[in-house]
């Protein structure tokens, strides 16, 4: 008898609770969604407060945490995995390769680089680095033997030819050790 | 006594030098011709180059015709020497002169060996003898076995082709290595 009241007890006290619960979460529900909490959350953001807190997040460890479970937890290659299954990369790289975005960047930049004088000091100091004159004079020498080369090849043929012709011309047999 | 010990040591030098130098390979005319021709340029650039400096020195003196009749006269034999110089030095020396050097062939004595300056200013003696009778005296390269001139008989020298040299060889390393 007492079990069996005790256990109406517990089932009714239980009940009673997740009412309650219910209605608190109602209420949170209410208090999120109303004018008040929306302009509170307004007033909030457009403080210095949400600055002053974002600053402190970032000047803090959290980074760091957050970085560690980002690499723990593979974040970016799960993040790119799905773009990559839903195409999102590739329209992306798409709308930015054919996009006017791309060439007008490029064109700031080219124009930025061209106008700034450490470029042409850098191409000045590449240009009269050993590295690339000795290429370059490497390059003058290797064309001047490969003409030298075609040109001793051609004179050998010469050479051969005209001793054939002398010896024809004066009945003697070909000579077997000079010809090349 | 033995066959060899009957022939003179002449002879045995000769035949030795033929036997060792079996391999070699003498230039032809046409190669020798190409590399007399550069040969040809260098001295006469220098020449030109000389004598138009000190025809303009010369130019704003007034000088009596005897002395520029001197000077011509000392000016054709500079170039003479300069000439027989150019090729009695490389001769002797190396035993290729820039335009044999670009031929790749080297002038050296009969039995092998550098040329003494002596023997080198010989060749150039007998060269010029070998051009003045409308240059026949170059024709016996045509038909010798050694690819010899006149001037090559009697200064006792041969034209002999050097062979290229390749970067691995340059490097050191036997033939059939593979690069790295």
């Amino acid at each position: 008898m007492l079990r069996a009241g005790l256990s109406l007890a517990t089932r009714a006290g239980g009940a009673v609770g997740r009412r309650l619960e219910d209605a608190g979460l109602w209420a949170i529900d209410a208090a999120l969604s109303s004018r008040l909490a929306r302009e509170a959350v307004d007033r909030t953001l457009e403080s210095p407060l949400a600055e002053r807190a974002v600053g402190r997040a970032l000047e803090g460890p959290l980074v760091d945490a957050v970085a560690r479970d980002v690499a723990r937890y593979a974040v970016v290659e799960r993040l790119m995995d799905r773009l990559i299954e839903e195409s999102v990369l590739e329209h992306a790289v798409d709308r930015v390769l054919t996009g006017p975005e791309l060439v007008r960047i490029a064109d700031a930049v080219l124009e930025q680089v061209l106008d700034s004088d450490e470029l042409w000091a850098l191409v000045e100091e590449v240009a009269q680095s050993p590295a690339v004159t000795e290429a370059i004079s490497r390059q003058g020498v290797s064309f001047a033997d490969q003409v030298a080369v075609g040109v001793r090849a051609r004179s050998h043929n010469a050479d051969a030819w005209l001793e054939r012709a002398a010896r024809r011309a004066l009945r003697r047999p070909p000579s077997e050790r000079a010809s090349p | 006594m033995s066959l060899a010990a009957e022939r003179p040591a002449s002879v045995r030098v000769q035949e030795r030098a033929e036997t060792v130098q079996e391999d070699v390979r003498y230039e032809g005319l046409v190669t020798r011709a190409i590399a007399f021709a550069i040969d040809a340029a260098v001295i006469d650039i220098v020449a030109i180059a000389v004598a138009g400096a000190v025809a303009l020195a010369v130019s704003v003196l007034s000088i009596p015709d005897v002395v520029d009749t001197v000077l011509l006269a000392i000016g054709g034999a500079l170039f003479v020497v300069w000439s027989c110089g150019y090729f009695v030095t490389f001769w002797s020396t190396t035993g290729q002169t820039p335009g044999a050097r670009v031929m790749r062939l080297r002038v050296v004595r009969a039995g092998g060996g550098r040329l003494s300056a002596g023997r080198a200013l010989l060749r150039v003696v007998y060269l010029t003898l070998a051009a003045i009778p409308l240059l026949l005296g170059f024709a016996p390269v045509l038909v010798d076995e050694r690819r010899r001139g006149l001037h090559d008989m009697l200064a006792g020298t041969v034209v002999v082709e050097v062979p290229e040299v390749t970067p691995a060889a340059r490097r050191g390393e036997p033939p059939g290595v593979p690069p790295s």
